[in-house]
């Protein structure tokens, strides 16, 4: 069932690609554009997408994916751009580009499950502590609508918003457990934190009273973009309700948050920060997409949401299709919006910004904290040695995946050192 | 000399640091990226100068949309950040937009600004 259905979306994502009717790369959609308006050839293209995808799909999906039984959505995404983009044009290239991205879907699946059995086999493993890497994020994302607010307006709002954060919190914490009927239900407290903070931003994005004109200029200049996207709704659907059928399922997720909070089972606290982060990316995938033509194969992500909170991909397959067919017909009206409330628009990118900050410290720390349960002797030194040093590189890996990769590489040294008795496995 | 800093994320430490390094001999503005990739379509500005956490995704994304590919250059992504030597050869191409990943800024500025500010 599993390698049914991410057979599937690598196969669809890879046609969509190859079709140039939606790629998932937010930076590689203009080039699209480029290559549609006949500015670049179709070997460019490729090349492109290649050079833009590659490393992100080793650099940030492969390190947030490895050891878990959720794949982070970039690894098959971003990689399903690079197919589609390289396989030739017409028929020839739909049935390259589908016969592929489906062996990739399925392969990169069984892949991982390899990985995670090979850990078993090695004379130390760290399976476990590869999992706590994650564990400060499930309980410090909450706070990421505070430093949002604080980045867009100024740093006091800022801290009103993570008092207003903390304190319901505190009070959930103490109050948040009721009786109903013998049951007891328990409300989440990073959750409501994150509802309260969320509610706030937005509150704050509204007031700030900023309109533009820009959005509709875009829509009414592109205009035959928006019909050709629209024009391909019944593959976009299809594919969104793969992509949210495929989270329900638990085998994908939208972002590392979402990720780590899945694995830990906190589902409702997943599926807010999901659609917090969808509300973030709407602004810069409508208006990519308006300009080129070439829509997202996940949508604004809001997919990933639904299917986290229906949980059942029977259910989350109609929703999460229905869900893209609504975005597609608020492409235009949503461009309005977005001129009436430009702070809502500005938001966007403050909220990925924060997103990608807290992500940052909370792994590293999870990362020190893990690395130190592996060897209290070398575990700190090396996390700090490859965070500092990387930023130095002429070639730095991505700041939010240096310390998953460095506790890997932790790993990896440990089990060679123990093999050549230099180091002595713990009991 | 007017420089516009569009993309997604670290607006305001671009600013600064451009501010810092060229004084009073540059005007530096901040828009929106769809509003900065406007504005220098409309001829409103020389540069445009933009970073996300993918360099060349939200940084240069309606830069590229709007002005085209030839025009814009990608001078970091993550894992790679261009030679001093490259970035020279973007400028003196001719390209007017530039997009980075913003924790290469400040390496990518101290390369590139010198080049455009004399």
């Amino acid at each position: 069932m599993e390698l049914v259905i991410i057979g599937l979306l690598g196969a669809l994502a890879s046609i969509l690609a190859n079709k140039q009717i939606a790629v998932f790369h937010d930076g590689f959609r203009p080039i699209v554009g480029n290559y549609l308006n006949g500015k670049i050839d179709k070997k460019t293209l490729g090349v492109t997408s290649f050079a833009l995808s590659f490393g992100l799909v080793i650099g940030f999906g492969l390190p947030f994916s490895i050891g878990k039984s959720i794949i982070l959505i970039h690894c098959i995404l971003l990689a399903t751009d690079i197919i589609g983009s390289l396989s030739p044009e017409g028929k020839k290239g739909l049935i390259v580009s589908g016969v592929i991205g489906g062996l990739f879907g399925v392969g990169l699946s069984l892949g991982l499950d390899l990985i995670i059995e090979a850990f078993t086999h090695l004379p130390y493993n760290f399976l476990p502590h590869l999992g706590s890497v994650g564990k400060p994020v499930v309980v410090a994302f909450a706070v990421f609508p505070a430093l949002a607010v604080a980045l867009q307006h100024d740093f006091k709002k800022g801290m009103y918003t993570l008092a207003a954060i903390f304190a319901s919190m505190v009070l959930i914490n103490k109050y948040g457990t009721f009786d109903i009927s013998g049951n007891t239900v328990k409300l989440s407290m990073e959750g409501m934190g994150l509802l309260v903070g969320v509610i706030m931003m937005v509150v704050f994005a509204i007031r700030t009273g900023e309109t533009t004109s820009s959005n509709e200029q875009l829509v009414s200049i592109f205009s035959q973009n928006v019909a050709r996207i629209k024009k391909n709704w019944i593959y976009l659907v299809v594919m969104g309700a793969i992509v949210s059928a495929a989270t329900a399922a638990t085998i994908i997720a939208g972002d590392p948050i979402s990720l780590n909070l899945m694995a830990e089972g906190q589902m409702t606290e997943a599926a807010l920060a999901a659609f917090a982060r969808g509300i973030g990316f709407v602004p810069l995938i409508f208006t990519t997409a308006i300009a080129t033509g070439v829509y997202a194969p996940a949508g604004v992500t809001f997919v990933f949401a639904i299917g986290i909170i229906t949980g059942n991909p029977w259910l989350a397959f109609p929703l999460g299709g229905a869900m893209i067919g609504l975005e597609l017909l608020a492409l235009d009206g949503t461009a309005k919006f977005l001129d009436r409330f430009a702070g809502v628009k500005n938001m966007g990118e403050h909220i990925r910004t924060s997103m990608n900050n807290v992500l940052e410290i909370a792994l590293l720390v999870g990362s020190m904290i893990a690395a130190n349960a592996m060897s209290p002797k070398f575990g700190f030194l090396f996390v700090v040695a490859l965070y500092t040093i990387n930023r130095t590189s002429k070639k730095p890996l991505v700041n939010i995946a240096v310390g998953p990769i460095a506790v890997i590489l932790l790993g990896v040294i440990l089990n060679v050192l123990a093999l050549l008795n230099l180091w002595v496995v713990p009991v | 000399m007017k420089i516009v800093v569009g993309g997604q994320i670290d607006k305001k430490k671009i600013k600064d640091i451009i501010v810092n390094f060229a004084g009073d001999k540059v005007s530096v503005d901040v828009l929106g990226d769809l509003d900065a990739a406007m504005a220098m379509q409309a001829g409103q500005y020389d540069y445009y100068i933009g970073a996300c956490n993918t360099g060349g995704g939200g940084a240069l994304a309606m830069a590229i949309a709007l002005l085209g590919m030839d025009q814009c250059a990608t001078l970091s992504m993550p894992g790679k950040i261009l030679s001093d030597e490259k970035i020279k050869e973007e400028v003196e191409k001719g390209k007017v937009a530039f997009g980075f990943t913003a924790q290469d800024a400040d390496n990518v500025l101290s390369v590139v600004l010198p080049l455009i500010i004399k």
